[in-house]
């Protein structure tokens, strides 16, 4: 059984659908991408897993449990976390009271103290300022910042929406790293949206190609490459039929 | 000298009421976006619950016979008890709704409330004496000040630092900072939002019933009119300290009765009884200056 | 051929043609068939329609809640009373007026039309500072209004009476009276609505920090509707004290804000007939809760309801609409006539001139 499981689902913001039809499977300790153009509903994906967006059809499942009609908070104690788009830091709290707001559903308080010093081992300049207002914190910083704070729940499934938004390239190539380094420290299964393609096929890893709220192609990372899926996904045609005409 | 050390003690006690409004009204909205129309409400509730319900004008006491010990308590449950119940009743219902038509609901569920006690009690201010005591004046630094404003100054002391101490230290009060300031990315990690939203309003609740406690026993009168009047200054308090600062909601509160105390004693006497439209004009002209508040940085976009 | 677009807007124009016959409906019956007091209740209804729909023209179009519209229905009310009481009664109640105020003894209409001058010129000074802010606080801004007004009239002894009523006003408000004004609030409500101005407030409606970014000048037309609004309320506050003869500060402060207000949002503040629909029918509720309130015999027992539940019911129904139909009994739709009959007329007339 696969660890999250994603069917036939549908999300709408009024009458506009963002998602449809969706159906996706991932496997527990996966690298999962999701690619595709502005709109094709990649956001609006994981906000429908993590239940911050209502779905109109279909079910999600985590572990074989339902999550769907969850409240944000019962999904995140199911074991999803979540790095939004834009990293929403709480800017008025301080770096540590950041990484401790999703501690609250743990019970095991002296590995929460372990995973703050993980975390602050991992990324020194988040320990340097852990009393300082999370809002002066740079772009890259506030990043590691929600990733670590993503991992304080103590999440099986870690969503991240577009870890490279904003951020200069080598601020990115080190945001992956460590993501990488924690699914292996922690067996984490990582679900990423992620704009660039290329930037996918470098880390590794599955990916999947969204347009019009659809899956229109799916495959190893490295190989989606392949300009023939892209200009797919971009340009309007399906990927069998690429296939066809070549 | 003696006038200036009077005019401070009555400046900090007034601030201090009005302060402690402030933030009542000011934790609501910080949370769930609510401008609570209702508070003023609670507070006239929980002034009319000291005393046995008729419609006489001589107020016989009821909860307020209990001694203080007892009492104190027992009022600020109560004052938390009808916030969260009327967080349950009504509110809770709106959370999807928008802004507007929440503060709609609650203005209509405090004209309930206003008028059920209106039902009950009459529409006459009724005398109450509660620790008529703490009136009797005390002298300090030549000027002499009733016990009570003492123990206003230092209750607003109490119950402020109280209040960060519980914000700033308490898992309760992480989840409800965060909650004010990213509602949807607090529950992403967790936090759950009844619990957050209860406990905002049992504590706002708390703090009206603290409010009418202290208004009951300085002004000797059960109306169910005191309770707008202060609503209204705590509105403006939290607008002034910017809407959703808890820091700005005290600091506003206490200008606010500073600025109403210098008014009454340097206006003139003719107008004197004009005092609040001039506040409250003062107030609009601040907010022109200012439209994100006094206390907040310039920098930041108003949050509504 | 009429274009789509015009056949549209013909339609919006029919809102308040409908409105005003449903109105006019309404006011031949009672004037056929009722008595007295129906013909009271009908001059009450209508006044409420006036100050409801003048709300609207605000409320509605900006989507700012203003809890200030009973002061200007205060301005409009006391700045009649001034020109259109006796001299000799002016002397006694309001000793400090200005001497030519004070002689003054203007015919009703003149009067009326003055006060909601007076009234938009007031809400010009205010709107001006509080339109500044952003919602909400915008909201709470006019609540101290409210409370400045209220001040101010309860106070100022020798202009106002204080707290001591005004009596002897001239009580010529009937509902046919009232029934011109409130036909007359309709129409400039729909006029508004419809110009490019009412167009661009509701734009502004949904999203002010988009449609701030796309160009409106969000502020001027809130301003512009907020004078047209005050206008029609300080009318509406003169044709309440006309109505019931007497004035006191404490008429226009919370008590008419919330049925203003709980009117508006029963019938739906996205639309006109929202306001219209909304003050007929809690009219109605009002009457049945103040006759049950009163007392009903059934078989020798009397049944009345408690004082002051007319109140709570209404606040109650006001919550539960709020939850069950946030937008209102019209959930923001207008009556009209379909655009498919007017093309439709259009072509029979058009065959018939061949």
């Amino acid at each position: 059984m696969s660890k999250l499981g994603v069917f036939d689902i549908a999300v709408r913001y009024g009458k506009v659908p963002a998602v449809n039809d969706l159906t996706l499977h991932v496997d527990e300790g996966e690298r999962v991408f999701v690619s595709g153009p502005n709109g094709a509903g990649k956001s609006s994906l994981l906000k429908a897993i993590s239940g911050a967006a209502a779905t109109s059809h279909g079910r999600i499942e985590l572990d074989g449990d339902l999550l769907t009609g969850r409240p944000p908070e019962a999904i995140a104690r199911l074991g999803i976390s979540m790095v939004p788009e834009g990293r929403d830091i709480f800017g008025s709290l301080t770096v540590e009271e950041n990484l401790r707001v999703g501690t609250g559903l743990r019970r095991d308080a002296e590995a929460v103290e372990e995973d703050i010093a993980e975390i602050y081992a991992n990324f020194p300049i988040l320990g340097e300022r852990r009393a300082a207002a999370a809002g002066a914190l740079s772009g890259g910083q506030q990043q590691m910042l929600a990733i670590g704070r993503a991992l304080m729940t103590n999440p099986k499934l870690i969503m991240v929406d577009e870890p490279s938004l904003g951020l200069a390239p080598k601020i990115v190539d080190q945001v992956y790293d460590t993501l990488c380094t924690l699914q292996e420290d922690r067996g984490l299964t990582l679900l990423i949206v992620e704009q660039s393609s290329l930037r996918a096929a470098r880390v590794g890893g599955r990916m999947v190609l969204m347009r019009g709220g659809r899956i229109v192609g799916e495959g190893n990372a490295a190989d989606m490459v392949d300009r023939d899926a892209l200009a797919a996904a971009y340009f309007g045609q399906s990927p069998e039929k690429t296939e066809t005409a070549t | 000298m003696s006038n200036l050390a009077q005019l401070f003690f009555d400046a900090a006690s007034l601030g201090g009421l009005y302060a402690m409004a402030a933030l009542g009204i000011a934790l609501i909205f910080g949370v769930m976006k609510l401008v609570n129309f209702a508070h003023g409400e609670y507070i006239a509730f929980c002034v009319f619950a000291l005393i046995v319900p008729s419609t006489d004008a001589v107020a016989v006491m009821f909860l307020g016979k209990a001694p203080a010990l007892i009492l104190i308590p027992v009022i600020l449950g109560l004052g938390a008890a009808i916030a969260v119940a009327s967080e349950y009743v009504v509110f809770r219902h709106l959370r999807k709704a928008d802004p507007v038509a929440m503060m709609i609901a609650s203005f209509a569920l405090g004209f309930v409330i206003r008028n059920a006690l209106l039902a009950t009690y009459g529409g006459r201010p009724k005398a109450v004496s509660l620790w008529p005591g703490l009136n009797t004046p005390v002298d300090i630094a030549g000027a002499s000040v009733p016990l009570l404003q003492l123990i206003v100054i230092l209750s607003t002391l109490l119950v402020v630092t109280g209040l960060a101490l519980l914000l700033k230290k308490s898992r309760i009060g992480l989840e409800m900072r965060a909650a004010a300031e990213n509602f949807t990315m607090a529950r992403l990690l967790g936090v759950r939002a009844n619990r957050v939203i209860t406990g905002a309003f049992a504590l706002s609740g708390a703090l009206a019933a603290a409010v009418a406690l202290i208004m009951v026993t300085q002004t000797g009168v059960a109306d169910v009119r005191m309770g707008g009047q202060i609503m209204l200054v705590a509105f403006i308090a939290t607008v002034l300290g910017g809407l959703g600062s808890l820091p700005g909601a005290v600091a506003a509160g206490f200008l606010v009765g500073i600025v109403s105390v210098v008014l009454q004693a340097w206006l003139p006497l003719e107008a004197r009884p004009f005092r609040d439209a001039f506040l409250y004009t003062l107030v609009i002209v601040c907010l022109l200056v200012r439209p994100q508040g006094l206390f907040v940085p310039a920098s930041a976009k108003p949050r509504v | 051929m009429r274009s789509q677009h015009a056949t549209n807007r013909l339609a919006s124009y029919s809102t308040p043609l409908i409105l005003a016959v449903l109105l006019v409906g309404l006011v031949v019956l009672v004037a056929v068939f009722g008595d007295r007091s129906l013909a009271r209740t009908a001059a009450e209804t209508l006044v409420r329609v006036t100050l409801v729909v003048s709300l609207w023209i605000f409320v509605g179009n900006s989507g700012v809640i203003s809890f200030g519209h009973a002061g200007y229905m205060a301005i409009g009310a006391y700045c009649s009373a001034w020109l259109t009481l006796k001299p000799q009664s002016k002397a006694l109640f309001l000793p400090d007026l200005p001497e030519w105020l004070m002689q003054a003894q203007w015919h009703v209409l003149p009067a009326a039309i003055a006060g909601g001058l007076l009234a938009a010129f007031i809400a010009l000074l205010s709107g001006a500072a509080i339109l500044r802010l952003s919602g909400i606080a915008a909201s709470i801004a006019t609540f101290a209004f409210l409370a400045i007004v209220n001040t101010v009239y309860s106070n100022w002894e020798g202009v106002t009476g204080a707290t001591s009523s005004v009596v002897g006003l001239p009580r010529y408000v009937d509902h046919w009276v009232a029934l011109g004004w409130a036909v007359a609030a309709i129409v400039a409500a729909n006029v508004y609505a419809n110009s490019a101005s009412g167009l661009a407030l509701r734009a502004t409606r949904e999203d002010e920090v988009a449609a701030r970014a796309s160009g409106i000048n969000m502020y001027r037309h809130r301003l512009l509707s907020l004078v047209i609004s005050g206008f029609f309320t300080g009318v509406s506050g003169a044709l309440l004290g006309h109505s019931i003869g007497v004035l006191n500060p404490d008429s226009f402060y919370l008590g008419i804000t919330f049925i203003s207000l709980a009117m508006l949002v029963i019938g739906g503040i996205g639309s006109l007939s929202g306001a219209v629909v909304g003050v007929l029918l809690l009219s109605v509720l009002i009457e049945l809760l103040v006759r049950a309130e009163q007392g009903i015999s059934i078989n020798e027992t009397q049944l009345a309801l408690p004082s002051g539940s007319q109140e709570i019911l209404i606040g109650i129904a006001m919550i539960v609409v709020l939850i069950v139909r946030p937008n209102g009994l019209t959930a923001g739709k207008e009556f009209k006539l379909k655009p498919q009959w007017l093309r439709q007329s259009r072509l029979v007339g058009a065959k018939s001139t061949n």
